[in-house]
């Protein structure tokens, strides 16, 4: 057998040793491997070594301490709702006014567009008429 | 009702906290509060930190009660709660200049109260480096995978789980884990 680290294939299977979700015959069967391979020996090894970072024992006042912030954040949360409830006709209205001038304002925009519009058209109506305006001069010339 | 059955244990008392049941808060506390405390003391690492870290995570659930579905599976959701505060701690800390002399004081410390008061000076001394340089050799892998190699060494997460909580796919997570534990034996190869 090849050494399992040098492909994905074979890291898996080892990654699976290690977390020992492999059935027996397939764990038996890497034992062996190890005997002969250093590389992944040394993998298992150092799972073994992982096992010196014990983690310390959670401090005694932990629940009281957390349940404390769990209340504190409740009281002001209520505290929060007593102070906002009162405004809230205030402020709906203020919405409500809002969404009022939203719907006035298009038909101001539409105006607007069809005023832009219109200052368009007369400008090339002007444009045509000056245009006409330099062809007169052109025509009094021929006529003499 | 069949769906209702089907949800895993964790997940049923999380709709109950929902529902407004605090007793089932408090047995969720007792079932996680190690697992989490010890995965973020892995990943800070510094008891006082890791409690408070741990605090906050349980504070996230409580007040996520009222929105909380059980579309995964809980330790994938508090994990991922866990993981998302254990980044930012150490984000915010890197910025902190300073620091680390504090927390090898305060770790040092601890560690001595946690070995084993029977062994002798020079046994509790060899523990201590060996200890040390596996606490240094995981504090020097990368925060995700750091965060992969703890919740799959010390908190038995499956690959699909880790996947969840790192946001990653499952293939993806079978590549860091792998690359973390080559980096860690490269680094711990003199202990084999």
């Amino acid at each position: 057998m090849i050494c399992l680290s040098r492909n994905e294939q074979g890291a898996e299977l080892l990654a699976s040793y290690l977390a020992r979700t492999l059935d027996t015959a397939a764990r038996a069967e890497l034992d062996g491997h190890f005997e002969t391979c250093t590389d992944c020996r040394g993998l298992v090894s150092v799972w073994e070594r992982l096992d010196e970072f014990k983690a310390p024992e959670v401090t005694p006042g932990f629940d009281a301490r957390l349940y404390a912030r769990i209340a504190a954040g409740e009281a002001r949360v209520s505290a929060w709702r007593r102070w906002l409830w009162p405004p809230v006709a205030p402020v709906a209205a203020a919405v409500a006014l809002a969404a009022l001038v939203l719907f006035i304002r298009p038909p101001d925009a539409a105006k607007q567009s069809s005023l832009t519009s219109n200052n368009a058209e007369i400008e090339l109506v002007a444009q045509a008429v000056d245009d006409l305006d330099l062809l007169i001069p052109l025509a009094d010339t021929r006529d003499r | 009702m069949e769906a209702a059955v089907a949800l895993e244990r964790d997940a049923q008392l999380m709709l109950r906290v929902r529902a407004g049941d605090d007793t089932s808060f408090a047995m969720l506390l007792e079932r996680h509060r190690g697992p989490v405390v010890h995965f973020l003391y892995r990943m800070v690492p510094n008891q006082a930190v890791s409690e408070e870290l741990a605090q906050e995570v349980f504070l996230r659930v409580y007040r996520s009660r009222a929105t909380y579905e059980p579309t995964a599976k809980f330790t994938t959701w508090l994990f991922r709660i866990a993981t998302h505060v254990a980044l930012n701690s150490i984000r915010d800390r890197k910025k902190e200049k300073g620091h680390e002399s504090l927390d090898e004081e305060l770790l040092d410390g601890m560690e001595r109260q946690v070995a084993d008061r029977q062994q002798t000076v020079e046994q509790e001394m060899v523990h201590e480096v060996k200890r040390r340089e596996v606490r240094q050799a995981i504090e020097a892998l990368p925060a995700k995978q750091r965060a992969a190699v703890l919740m799959h060494k010390y908190e038995g997460l499956d690959y699909s789980q880790i996947a969840a909580v790192l946001r990653c796919s499952e293939s993806a997570i079978k590549s860091l884990l792998f690359r973390a534990y080559e980096s860690l034996r490269g680094r711990l190869a003199h202990m084999a």
